[in-house]
């Protein structure tokens, strides 16, 4: 056991448990804070144990989350923009209200 | 001990305590645009500092420098996924800040 095992220890329930219960509250927007905080802890927590455990080739985990992350967090800012978008052109465009 | 160690040992609690503080942060803030400076911190402080530590740890070499570009990596996508959660949170919001009273 030594510091960096105790680091992620502490940061898997202290840090990533409020994140994962903001992500499971509220509107879409609002989750979507809580899982883009998660991703970027889990990247942190991946290093602190490959470090821990003295497995350097488990650095590539966390190096593959810390691209995939944030184009994953943009991917949903996407897909959550889209329906008021369409709410507010599609009723121009049919020139009908629905 | 040694001063390299110490030095990593400091780095490390000091990332750490940002990352619990913006988790609490995330989690007693009410307003949801009050909500995103949570983000900040532990993205573009937290994590490189943490990065940095096992770097200093590490040693020099090429372990290190992937360690620090991993921390890099993570402080520069920070302010990008703020800026789209912000815009989400904006064309989501039902009434918008400028329309809404407080």
């Amino acid at each position: 056991m030594n510091a960096w095992l105790v680091t992620a220890l502490v940061l898997m329930p202290c840090a990533l448990g409020p994140c994962v219960w903001v992500a499971c509250r509220g509107p879409a927007a609002q989750r979507l804070a809580g899982a883009n905080l998660a991703t970027v802890l889990t990247t942190v927590l991946f290093l602190l144990l490959a470090q821990g455990f003295g497995r350097t080739s488990y650095v590539d985990l966390a190096l593959v989350l810390a691209v995939l992350a944030p184009a994953g967090t943009l991917v949903f800012t996407r897909l959550l923009a889209a329906d008021p978008g369409e709410a507010r052109t599609a009723p121009q465009a049919d020139g009908e209200r629905s | 001990m040694s001063i390299r160690h110490v030095i990593a040992l400091v780095l490390l609690v000091a990332g750490t305590a940002v990352l619990l503080v913006s988790a609490c942060a995330l989690l007693v803030l009410p307003h949801p645009y009050a909500r995103l400076h949570a983000l900040a911190p532990a993205t573009s402080l937290g994590a490189p500092l943490i990065a940095l530590a096992l770097a200093v740890d590490t040693g020099p070499g090429r372990a290190a420098v992937k360690l620090l570009a991993i921390g890099a990596l993570l402080a520069l996508s920070g302010p990008i996924t703020t800026m789209a959660i912000g815009r989400v949170t904006f064309a989501t919001d039902p009434g918008h800040p400028e329309e809404a009273d407080t």
